[in-house]
């Protein structure tokens, strides 16, 4: 056994173990962290496929930003996740049998299926000569231009349906308007009065 | 690359279209809902348009093979858009009444239309979860967009999560199949999906199912159809009409071609599993919809069970079969747009009403609207000679033609338990007592549309043949075989 | 031409007008035009018998073309020759007479026009039946007047027994039409027509065939002539299909007279003679026909013995005169048994009318037993019924006389066994017959009166309009069997009949029965005298004796009185297992099986199927992702067993 493959197993069992924590541990903020070790197992495995780019905004992207995002978001919500997942106990011996039958279906065909996988020539992740990121570069804005174009429209949806459903318009928006506020004098804000003796304002 | 632009230019125009639109409405002093609106339906019809004429082109690819236009796309894409352009007619008086007409609606229903429009053009698994997911996102959100209201935000969210469940499936189908192809491109999967000694591999039949699931979730065909009823009862009534309308259309497109093109070697793996969906999706949709009081979750079911139908002459896997989806589905979104049209104006003086005995006799108080909702009816039963007989005609003709009595018999059993409950609707409004529970005039826009919709139901039948014939060209393209539904069609009018 | 076709339709346009515009022209005028017309179509038919008669022959005259299809060709054809055109007479006249006769017994009815409709309809519906010229249009008829007998027996349909005593006779008809019906199918069978004059010229061809049925071997034409004569038994209610034939006078007295005496129940009669070439060719059918109509005869006499409902006595002695008849057909006197239906629609059609003025005099009262000296108060009717039971009971000169004595007397002359049968039931039931007639006389007419002074005090003689129809029948009482004796059954009866009735080459009935001995030509006589004796002793000269000897033959007075005990018979063997058998279709296959498992079962378990696929819809997100991925394994894991992929 190589060490690639000592490595390659010991991100995948921490990735599947890590990831079942995520759904099975009662505290949603260590869900979270568990969720971030499952990133960064995930990273790992990029490493090994040789595509170093990609982990690394594995890394910056999902745990450094949404992740991250996460855990303020569950730290911040006031919500009872153990009562939440109550029924999820009730039905967890019914859930475990399908998804067991499942398991073991999948590992019988992956199983006759290994040797399927060896006759057909490897895909290279990078070609020679070439760092990760440019072999990204090269094809991003080329081959792949529909795929990235459609995936910002996605994403602008994702924006556009963030303001819909969030933003209130407020009746009284605190906006900054610089032409009065570079048009003011001294003669616009301060007034003298005079006071006479023994009368208020 | 001018031509992957000329062949992406109704989703281009879309994109842009909405951007463009969604400049105008951010920038606009005032309501600029009334502009967006109009502007978004002289998009789709501009979509809608340039999509048309490709209908007589030649097969063409773009993007390395991602993208294909042909004229089955191009009349689903028109009708798709077309479909859409109605929706957000009809839901114009119905938002403004609610208050929830928002600049942002048609914007992202325009988004939701080029989405459709890379589903249906879609010739490569990345290209297809693309589209699912442009267009998806945007149902989520449209779906929640009375965020007022618990019933739509938990119709949103739900959506969304049994959605994301979706397309997890969809994804680890495609990716099992990527795996064990090499390829994303539907025909370069179909070259590698041959069977070795008489026996499909079954790894990729695993990444079949998978994706199968995805793509099921999307026309709400059970056992995948759990977030229908759900999302449109609480979904506002103008987006469940959408919901119920292009998104089937889409969906159902791009579940043909896939398995046509794509997983043509895989026929007898996929098409018991489609026998499957139709029987379970048409017993349910007819047997659950009869306990229903809501006439937006009867609809759902309703959708569920016309679904059902559809898939039946989809399992028929032949020419005749694709073009009878297709027709079908057409027929569909005509009864189901002009059904919703009679719903959206189902109103009080304090609002909307959604009860089906809120109908009840609603032949003497609009005797226009009682008139074309039993129209609509009777066709989604599937009673000669409203439109929606010939749809279920042609699907079991394909059905029986193929082999397939039993589906076939299930079938007509199904639509006659469903048949039930479509005239239920009309008992209500033609024998009960008045409630006078609708007592709002219905608005113009929406009784021309009902009145065209109920006059294309009830006509049909007199020259059906343009609608057969392009039926027949679109599922050609598929199944390059010859023009099955019209031989049908002349073979069933010579019989008269 | 046009006669014929008025005599057939004037009664039809009757009905229609009473029966459609009877509101709109009132009871009165509804009356009237029917009656009317009745009474036309009376003369017109007495003019085209004395026609027959005199030039006999047989004329078909076309109505339309009927049913074509395939092989079948059926016209429309009224065919009219002296059998014919007898049953014409006697439907018409007697008919007419009783609408005449209803126009005041019926005055108190609100419901005056339907009666009246129903009536006429009656009538057309008889004529279709002796007018056919096939089997198919005798059918016609023959369910026409079953109709119409329903209707009128329930005439009164707010009564209980009416409607009862209605069904009692469609049903036990329906026995009997089966026969019919079997009947006319093995004569298409084997003859491809029903056609009277194709299927009567391959009577020979028919007695030499044979039919193959259950591996079993029978002679096509006696299976044939004795289904027939299965539906002419029902109609005529002859023995073991005669429990109708009572219950029936529970309709209005003129129903009684007209229907339940003097036509429908002759058409059984009819059918035979009508048939004559082919029952002539079958001896078993003939004795069938002899004993039947024998114990018929004989146990409808002996049921009148005891009756005491006026109306019910007259009854069964219908029943028992139609046994006579049928022993005619059987010895092959069908001109007796035609000549005896001629004569006794006289009497009988008076007695019934009789009865219908007694009852009328006394208010609906029908029991003999609250009767007696009615002779004083009511001398007209008295003295109608007098001549009718002279008639009926065979006293010399009167009609009966004649068409009764010539049957015995054939009955005798043949001298076989089951004709000798025939001969000793006959000769006992003359007995019997004129013993209850004159007890009827007796007990209505004479001794004291039994009813209440109340009752008594409004007795009053029928209207003109009612007597007048018992004057013209007391005279074809009393006459027509002497005017028309040699006619039917004498010297000119060949020229008579023309061919109408066919008699085989060695049927010499009507001859031989001239040349009987001495003793059985007196027979008859000799038992009507006995029998006005017996009921004299038992009801004038010592009154107390009938309820001694009732008492003493306790059994047998109660056998009598319960007819038999057939209705409790059939109720035992037929009813009640059909009873039971209804009811456990009922609950056991309509309710249980068809409801439980049919249209409402289904309807059920689609409810309940749709409460449980509801009862999916939780509303839980997690539901619906399990039941998603239980979707998912579900398919891959058949996909794994059936290992559908290959």
């Amino acid at each position: 056994m190589t060490l690639t493959s000592l490595a390659f197993y010991l991100f995948a069992t921490v990735a599947v173990a890590s990831s079942f924590m995520v759904i099975s541990s009662r505290n949603p903020v260590y869900s979270v962290l568990f969720l971030i070790l499952t990133f960064f197992n995930a990273a790992g495995l990029f490493v090994l496929l040789g595509a170093e780019f990609l982990a690394l905004i594995l890394v910056v992207v999902y745990v450094g930003a949404v992740a991250v995002l996460f855990l303020f978001v569950v730290m911040m919500l006031d919500i009872d996740f153990a009562e939440l997942s109550e029924g999820f106990l009730q039905y967890m011996p019914i859930g475990a049998t399908v998804g067991l039958i499942l398991l073991l279906e999948l590992l019988l065909v992956f199983g006759a299926s290994s040797t399927l996988i060896d006759t057909k020539p490897l895909p290279q992740a990078t070609p020679d000569g070439m760092t990760n990121a440019e072999a990204l570069g090269r094809v991003l804005y080329t081959d792949y231009i529909y795929f990235f174009q459609a995936a910002g429209a996605i994403l602008l949806v994702a924006m556009i349906g963030a303001i819909v459903l969030t933003l209130v318009p407020s009746n009284n928006p605190k906006k900054q308007n610089i032409a009065a506020q570079t048009a003011r004098t001294r003669d616009d804000a301060v007034e003298t009065v005079d006071v006479e003796p023994g009368q208020g304002i | 690359m001018l031509q992957n632009l000329t062949l992406i230019l109704p989703e281009m125009i879309l994109f842009l279209g909405a951007m463009g639109l969604l400049m105008i409405g951010a920038f606009s002093k005032g309501d600029s809902t009334r502009t967006v609106n109009l502007g978004a339906i002289a998009i789709l019809a501009l979509a809608a348009a340039t999509a048309g004429s490709f209908a007589n082109n030649a097969q063409a690819t773009a993007f390395n093979g991602a993208f294909v236009m042909d004229s089955f796309a191009a009349l689903m894409k028109v009708l798709t858009f077309v479909a859409t352009g109605i929706a957000i007619i009809m839901s114009q008086g119905y938002m403004r009444l609610e208050k929830l007409a928002r600049f942002e609606y048609p914007v992202l229903l325009l988004l939701a239309a080029a989405g459709m429009g890379m589903m249906i053009s879609a010739n490569d698994l990345i290209a297809l979860y693309m589209g699912i997911e442009l267009q998806s996102l945007a149902l989520y959100v449209v779906a929640a967009i009375n965020r007022d209201s618990l019933r739509s935000t938990e119709a949103g969210l739900k959506y969304f999560v049994l959605g994301a469940l979706s397309s997890g499936m969809l994804l680890y189908g495609a990716s099992l199949i990527y795996g064990f192809s090499g390829s994303t491109n539907f025909v370069e999967i179909a070259a590698a999906f041959q069977p070795q000694d008489g026996i499909l591999p079954m790894a990729q039949v695993l990444g079949l199912v998978f994706l199968l699931a995805g793509l099921a979730f999307k026309i709400s065909a059970v056992p995948f159809h759990m977030w229908t009823p759900d999302v449109y009862e609480g979904a506002p009534t103008s987006v469940t009409a959408f919901f119920a309308s292009a998104p089937k259309l889409a969906g159902m497109a791009i579940f043909l071609r896939i398995m046509m093109t794509g997983f043509e070697n895989a026929l007898v793996a996929w098409q018991q599993i489609i026998i499957l969906l139709a029987i379970l999706s048409m017993v349910l949709g007819a047997f659950a919809a009869i306990g229903q009081q809501n006439i937006k979750r009867l609809m759902a079911y309703s959708s569920i069970g016309h679904m059902g139908f559809a898939l039946v002459g989809f399992a028929a896997a032949s020419a005749a079969g694709v073009s009878s989806v297709i027709l079908y589905m057409t027929l569909y979104v005509v009864m189901t747009l002009g059904t919703f049209a009679c719903i959206l104006s189902m109103r009080q003086d304090s609002g909307p009403v959604e009860r089906i005995s809120d109908l009840a006799g609603l032949s003497q108080t609009r005797p226009f609207m009682a008139f074309c909702l039993a129209v609509m009816m009777f066709s989604l039963a599937g009673i000669p000679p409203m439109a929606g007989f010939f749809g279920k005609l042609f699907v079991f003709r394909a059905a029986i033609d193929a082999g397939l009595y039993s589906l076939s018999i299930i079938g007509v059993l199904a639509s006659v338990v469903g048949a039930f409950y479509y005239l239920r609707i009309v008992k209500v409004m033609y024998l009960d007592a008045p409630a006078d529970e609708v007592n709002e005039p219905m608005p113009r826009e929406l009784s021309i549309l009902a009145g065209v919709m109920t006059a294309f139901t009830l006509l049909f039948f007199v020259y059906p043949s343009p609608l057969v014939e392009l039926a027949d060209k679109a599922g050609a393209v598929l199944m390059q075989d010859g023009m099955v539904a019209t031989d049908m069609l002349q073979e069933h009018l010579a019989g008269h | 031409m046009g006669t014929y076709h008025a005599i057939v339709f004037f009664p039809l346009i009757g009905a229609a007008i009473a029966g459609l515009f009877g509101r709109l022209i009132g009871d009165r005028q509804a009356e009237y035009v029917t009656t009317g017309l009745l009474i036309l179509s009376a003369l017109l038919s007495c003019i085209s018998l004395i026609n027959i008669g005199m030039d006999g022959g047989t004329q078909k005259i076309m109505v339309l073309n009927w049913i074509s299809s395939g092989g079948l060709d059926i016209d429309w054809v009224l065919r009219i020759d002296a059998l014919t055109a007898v049953m014409l007479v006697v439907i018409t006249c007697v008919s007419s007479l009783v609408h005449v006769y209803s126009i005041g017994y019926m005055s108190h009815d609100p419901h005056r026009a339907r009666f009246f409709a129903y009536l006429s309809l009656f009538t057309f519906m008889m004529l279709m039946l002796v007018t056919a010229d096939n089997f198919l249009q005798l059918f016609f008829g023959w369910e026409g007047v079953g109709l119409a007998s329903y209707l009128l027996i329930g005439f009164w349909f707010k009564k209980a027994s009416a409607n009862a005593a209605a069904i009692k006779a469609f049903v036990v008809n329906r026995v009997g039409d089966f026969g019919l019906i079997l009947g006319m199918a093995a004569i298409y069978f084997s003859v491809g027509s029903l056609q009277f004059d194709t299927v009567f010229d391959s009577a020979e061809a028919l007695a030499q065939g044979e039919f193959d049925f259950l591996g079993m071997t029978v002679p096509m034409l006696t299976t044939i002539c004795l289904l027939l004569f299965m539906g002419a038994m029902g109609k005529s209610a002859q023995f073991l299909l005669h429990t109708w034939l009572p219950d029936a006078m529970e309709g209005p007295t003129p129903v009684s007279a007209l229907i339940h005496a003097a036509t429908m129940v002759t058409a059984g009669v009819f059918l035979v003679a009508r048939c004559s070439p082919l029952f002539e060719l079958s001896q078993t059918a003939l004795n069938v026909v002899i004993v039947v109509g024998g114990i018929t005869a004989f146990f409808a006499a002996t049921v009148g013995l005891v009756q005491n409902d006026i109306k019910r006595v007259i009854a069964y002695s219908t029943c028992s005169q139609l046994g006579y008849m049928f022993v005619a057909l059987g010895i092959g006197a069908y001109q007796a048994a035609m000549f005896h239906l001629f004569t006794h629609a006289f009497f009988k059609a008076l007695l019934f009318l009789g009865a219908g003025s007694v009852i009328h005099a006394m208010g609906d009262e029908q029991d003999m037993r609250k009767m007696g000296g009615l002779r004083q108060l009511i001398p007209a009717t008295f003295f109608m019924m007098l001549i009718g039971t002279i008639a009926l009971t065979g006293f010399p000169l009167t009609a009966g006389y004649y068409s009764k004595d010539a049957i015995i007397e054939g009955a005798f002359a043949a001298q076989a066994a089951p004709h000798m049968f025939g001969f000793a039931m006959l000769v006992i039931a003359a007995f019997f017959t004129s013993f209850y007639s004159w007890r009827l006389m007796f007990m209505t007419f004479f001794g004291v009166s039994r009813s209440s002074n109340e009752t008594l005090s409004h007795v009053h003689e029928s209207p003109p309009v009612m007597l007048v129809p018992l004057v013209v029948l007391s005279f074809g009482a009393l006459f027509a069997g002497a005017a028309f004796a040699g006619l039917f059954v004498g010297s000119e009866q060949t020229a008579f009949w023309a061919g109408s009735i066919f008699t085989a080459a060695d049927n010499q009935i009507l001859i031989e029965l001239k040349q009987v001995p001495g003793w059985v030509v007196l027979s008859p006589l000799v038992m009507m005298i006995s029998g006005f004796a017996l009921a004299w002793v038992m009801y004038i000269y010592r009154p107390s004796w009938p309820s001694e000897i009732a008492a003493q033959h306790d059994l047998i007075y109660r056998f009598l009185l319960n007819k038999w005990y057939f209705d409790e018979l059939y109720d035992f063997i037929f009813v009640r297992p059909a009873k039971w058998l209804a009811r456990f279709f009922w609950k056991g296959g309509d309710g249980f099986v068809i409801d439980g498992f049919g249209p409402d079962g289904v309807a059920a378990n689609v409810l309940r199927v749709t409460r449980r696929m509801v009862g999916l819809q939780s509303g839980y997100v997690y539901h619906y992702a399990f039941v998603m991925l239980l979707g998912v394994a579900g398919i891959v894991s058949w996909l794994m067993l059936t290992g559908g992929l290959s």
